[in-house]
């Protein structure tokens, strides 16, 4: 019966990864497509978030039976638990990737986000991505702590695109409209951070049973 | 063991107590009735010598507790009985014993009754006067012997089971003792039962066997991982379930993890979907291979599924760095690019001049000049075109002749064809140092230190000096050119000897030149299995300094 279990709770683990995979790839994608402005990134992020969907479900169907079939408790309980809490952020991390790219297809390979720093704040968020998932794998608190941390940095490359757009706006007035967008583009990632920081999170809760209140 | 016996012995008791007891009952019973049939009869004889004298007197005064006796007269009806109401008797002519002394004097007979736990015997004796009297008894049948002996063989039979189990016990612990005893170590070493013998050597043999391929095991596993440990490229074994079963020290250094992730699902080391798929495409299609950027280098991943008869049993993921591969492809583009274009250039340039001359749009008097232009463009040209095919020459590593040769001799020849163009700018050539005797390529050794020499001419400052120094040593001879000239900036260092490749990014043609000297210096050198080494500083000079084995 116990094998049985932890069996499951191997391909719930497996699964998990897998779509922290799709999300870091997502994101990637977004990234790249940002330095070198392929409008036609949307095409494939499209997919990719698709299928981030659809493990959302698997996944969430998975912990119900467990939930349901096993009554876990103690450390397996916190595992699905957090599980079931980690993938509605990484869905929301795969859905503001395609939201980036479709901007991205609005901007009309038009580069002039030179002044903003959008590339690190990609850079920067790939990191906090990669490391969520690393910390989840590894079951890795002292790293997903240090996750909570870094989310001040997006935060404050967000302040300062926002700083350096209006100052854009103010001398050109026709840039409006792509100031406007990229502080969407910006604003996602920012987001994305935040989840990256829920994931972490949830790691901590899932090892240490505690749960911390950003 | 014990159980074993104990059963035994109980069988055996069991069996004997019930043979005994069958033929004990027999004997006995035998004797008994015989006994009892030889009383029957004297009282009998007694009883009618009581009736001939005394008739009824006699038989009355009999007690009732007295086996049963009848008087039956000759036709068989009842005179007397002495415990039966002879009203109620029937005519007793048809029994066996009456019928028995009419005939022969005496009867007898026996006769079971109802329940057949008894057993009536008959003894009949005919008077003198014609009547019979007839004595009968009870006896107990063998049944009633045995139903009787049924409570104390019980108690044998219980006490049988007690002893069994103690005797049991003992008897196995002494068998037991010896076999425990056996040192499984060493089955041979000590005395045991000799009916064990054939089964301790076989033991012993196969104890050899087991240690002999164990070692051989241990031999191969070790030679395995010496093996994949040692190996470059990074090799990981995963099962069925895509769980890591061996990984080994460059592919741990590759997804930076330790052997603690043995038994781990593959996705915990690394989860990049390329990497993913492949697997998944390799235990499908059986084989599988992708490439990605890891760790900032460029690494090729082949997978292959192993399959048995029983299906797939894991499969195999060989990382190769390909790095150097797609830098040297990369350099082979920009190659050929380079090439096209420095081709192109003077070619360009000729048809220019030529189209101008042959629509008579140049003066007379400029004519020469145009024609010389298209000379020096084309002898240009021929350079590069000859520069390219002897570095194509040594690409193709041909065997080329070699000879005894002085290197001295050759910096001695090519400083003096070089003279002149020193003397242009004033620039001081120097030679020094030994004679350095080794064999070699004179083709080669003389591009070698002729490019050399023109670039440190070439890029000298004005009144500077060149100096070539011959170092000659047991087994190598060493040339170092060093020039006070211009140097090369410390970030072109590493580039200079590509193809092609200028620090003057301009391709100026002011210095002249392909491009492809230090190339061909560099293979060349290779060719001739030396070293090549570039110290240079910007503003000061550049030294080269090659060696040669001899």
């Amino acid at each position: 019966m116990r094998s049985r279990f932890d069996e499951q709770l191997m391909l719930l683990n497996k699964e998990m990864i897998e779509m922290g995979a799709l999300c870091e790839e997502a994101i990637e994608l977004v990234a790249k497509a940002l330095e070198t402005n392929n409008v036609e990134i949307y095409k494939k992020v499209r997919p990719i978030s698709l299928e981030i969907d659809q493990k959302e479900k698997d996944i969430e169907a998975r912990c119900m039976k467990l939930l349901l079939q096993q009554q876990p408790v103690a450390k397996d309980l916190r595992q699905i638990s957090a599980a079931l809490k980690m993938i509605t952020d990484m869905e929301r991390i795969g859905d503001q990737a395609e939201d980036i790219a479709e901007i991205i297809g609005y901007l009309n390979g038009e580069n002039r986000n030179n002044s903003v720093p959008v590339q690190e704040m990609a850079k920067a968020t790939i990191k906090m991505v990669t490391e969520s998932i690393d910390a989840y794998v590894n079951k890795d608190v002292a790293l997903a702590e240090a996750i909570l941390k870094e989310d001040d940095i997006i935060d404050e490359y967000f302040m300062e695109s926002k700083r350096r757009l209006i100052k854009m706006v103010a001398e050109n007035p026709e840039n409006g409209e792509y100031a406007l967008d990229l502080l969407m583009v910006a604003k996602y990632f920012e987001r994305i951070g935040d989840h990256a920081t829920n994931i972490a999170e949830w790691v901590i809760f899932s090892v240490t049973g505690v749960h911390e209140e950003a | 063991m014990k159980k074993k016996i104990f059963q035994s012995i109980l069988r055996v008791t069991i069996v004997i107590l019930f043979i005994s007891l069958i033929l004990i009952t027999g004997v006995l019973h035998n004797y008994f009735q015989k006994i009892q049939n030889q009383q029957l009869k004297e009282e009998l004889a007694l009883a009618s010598l009581g009736v001939e004298e005394g008739e009824m007197q006699y038989l009355s005064g009999l007690e009732e507790h007295n086996n049963r006796i009848t008087w039956i007269d000759s036709n068989g009806n009842i005179r007397f009985d002495n415990q039966a109401d002879i009203t109620k008797m029937e005519n007793h002519s048809d029994r066996e014993e009456f019928m028995e002394a009419i005939e022969t004097g005496f009867g007898s007979s026996s006769r079971h009754s109802v329940t057949l736990t008894e057993n009536t015997v008959y003894e009949a004796k005919l008077l003198s006067d014609g009547t019979v009297l007839r004595i009968s008894m009870n006896q107990k049948s063998i049944l009633a012997l045995l139903l009787g002996l049924i409570q104390p063989f019980g108690i044998i039979l219980i006490l049988a089971v007690v002893v069994a189990y103690f005797i049991a016990e003992k008897v196995a612990r002494q068998i037991i003792e010896p076999l425990d005893e056996v040192d499984l170590e060493h089955p041979l070493r000590e005395e045991s039962y000799e009916e064990l013998a054939p089964f301790l050597k076989r033991i012993h043999y196969q104890k050899k066997q087991i240690r002999w391929q164990l070692e051989e095991l241990n031999q191969k596993k070790l030679e395995f991982e010496q093996v994949i440990s040692h190996m470059k490229e990074g090799l990981i074994l995963l099962d069925a379930k895509d769980q890591i079963i061996s990984i080994n020290p460059a592919a741990m250094e590759l997804f930076q993890t330790t052997l603690e992730c043995i038994g781990n699902d593959f996705l915990s080391v690394e989860r990049k979907q390329k990497l993913t798929q492949t697997i998944e495409k390799a235990r499908e299609e059986g084989w599988g291979q992708t490439r990605f950027e890891k760790n900032n280098r460029e690494y090729q991943f082949d997978v292959t599924g192993i399959r048995t008869e029983k299906g797939l049993i894991g499969s195999v993921i060989l990382a190769f760095d390909v790095t150097e591969q797609k830098n040297a492809e990369k350099m082979r583009r920009e190659f050929s690019a380079n090439v096209s274009h420095e081709l192109k250039t003077p070619l360009q340039s000729i048809i220019g001049s030529a189209e101008l001359l042959q629509n008579n749009l140049v003066k007379n008097e400029d004519v020469p000049r145009f024609i010389g232009h298209i000379h020096t463009e084309a002898s240009r040209l021929v350079v590069l075109i000859e520069d390219i095919i002897r570095l194509s020459e040594l690409d193709e590593e041909r065997e080329l002749q070699k000879e005894e040769l002085s290197l001295y001799q050759i910096v001695n020849d090519v400083l003096k064809s070089l003279q002149d163009k020193a003397n242009e700018r004033n620039i001081k050539l120097e030679i020094t140092g030994d004679e350095g005797q080794m064999t070699g390529v004179y083709r080669l050794l003389h591009e070698v230190i002729y490019n050399l020499c023109e670039n440190a001419i070439k890029y000298n400052v004005d009144h500077g000096s060149v100096r070539v120094c011959i170092e000659e040593r047991q087994t190598k001879v060493g040339i170092t050119v060093e020039d006070t000239g211009i140097g090369i900036p410390k970030e072109h260092q590493s580039r200079v000897f590509e193809r092609f490749y200028r620090v003057d990014k301009s391709h100026s043609k002011k210095t002249g030149g392909t491009g492809l000297g230090l190339s061909i210096v560099k293979h060349a050198v290779s060719y001739q299995n030396g070293t090549v080494e570039l110290i240079s500083e910007e503003g000061k000079g550049t030294k080269v300094e090659i060696w040669f084995p001899k």
